[in-house]
């Protein structure tokens, strides 16, 4: 391994983790991923880049950078929709709750005697 | 002073499917005084109507969302009713009623302001556990150690109470079982002072059956990982 990938690696695992967790907007996930489509199709109509970028990077072939940005772009993917089934988690919580809470206000107990 | 009258200390209990054992299990707490919150947490076995017959304050989730998100929709609840202090208990009679008193002084005297349970302060409490469990749970702890700092003899400990300066700040998104590893974190951040103190979980022939075991316990060691490096 070379010590590009040792540096590479975490920092964009780390960077798609911060990103997903703090500072996700829809416009960047589309941004991100319009980016992500327009390199691969770049990519695929232009072989010898992969080659190129695949010696510059010091990772072998050209299919094989290929595989590792094709296993980044799907990571990020399903960690943006992990992120968002956790909104619509909390949402779902939220409508849950407040119907139970306004629902226990029809037909409860007295008030706690001597509550300031 | 809170002490004297029970009926400001409050009882969350989340259940759900415990139609067998509820009743059972709230009885006492109703006999002694104390105010009792139950959340029933979406039961499809008809526990819910047993539930709204008995003199306790009843909620009910539509939908199954998880214990965590029951304690906080009770605590929620009990908070809007005046409560002062807030006790965490389970609906399936693994609790005992005795042990809470031993939580409830250091809180009501202002020593603390979050009392946790534990089962590992008293040698008997500990052999009470099953052994795969216990094994688990000594992981979970040192894990919990490690990441947040805080040393806890039990650090998966479902008995406990609270001020309502500690329910007021703390406010649980996690709605299934990794709740406990974030009430833990939530009292870190929140700089709450905390004891410890012994309690003895009832394992019964109904509560082993549920099939609640090590596996529980390993998912908590998981999840504690997962919350330090996604948080």
């Amino acid at each position: 391994m070379k010590l590009i990938q040792f540096i590479l690696i975490p920092v964009f695992v780390i960077a798609m983790l911060i990103y997903v967790r703090r500072f996700r907007t829809l416009l960047l996930d589309r941004l991100i991923a319009i980016l992500i489509g327009v390199v691969a199709i770049l990519l695929v109509l232009n072989p010898d880049w992969t080659g190129f970028l695949a010696r510059e990077f010091g990772v072998g072939r050209g299919t094989d950078l290929m595989l590792y940005l094709s296993v980044t772009g799907l990571g990020f993917f399903c960690l943006t929709l992990w992120a968002k089934l956790q909104d619509m988690d909390a949402r779902l919580t939220q409508i849950i709750r407040t119907q139970a809470l306004a629902e226990s206000a029809k037909s409860s107990l007295p008030e706690v005697p001597g509550k300031e | 002073m809170i002490g004297e009258n029970k009926k400001n200390v409050f009882f969350i209990v989340p259940e759900r499917n415990e139609g067998t054992v509820i009743r059972a299990t709230l009885e006492p707490l109703v006999r002694e005084g104390y105010s009792v919150v139950v959340v029933d947490d979406g039961s499809t076995d008809g526990s819910w109507e047993k539930i709204k017959a008995l003199p306790v304050y009843a909620l009910r989730h539509r939908v199954n969302l998880g214990q965590g998100a029951a304690l906080q929709t009770g605590m929620t609840f009990a908070l809007s009713k005046g409560a002062q202090v807030i006790v965490h208990f389970d609906a399936d009679g693994q609790h005992r009623l005795k042990d809470v008193e031993g939580l409830l002084k250091p809180v009501l005297a202002g020593e603390a302001d979050v009392a946790l349970g534990s089962r590992f302060m008293r040698r008997e409490d500990a052999k009470a556990v099953p052994l795969s469990k216990r094994i688990l749970l000594r992981m979970a702890i040192v894990v919990n150690g490690v990441m947040t700092g805080l040393w806890l003899t039990d650090a998966h400990n479902g008995l406990r109470v609270l001020n309502r300066r500690a329910a007021e700040g703390i406010h649980l998104r996690e709605n299934g079982f990794a709740h406990a590893t974030e009430i833990i974190d939530q009292i870190c951040r929140l700089k709450l002072r905390y004891v410890e103190r012994p309690m003895r979980v009832h394992y019964s022939k109904y509560s082993r059956a549920k099939g609640q075991s090590m596996w529980n316990a390993l998912n908590i060691v998981i999840d504690l990982l997962l919350r330090r490096i996604l948080k």
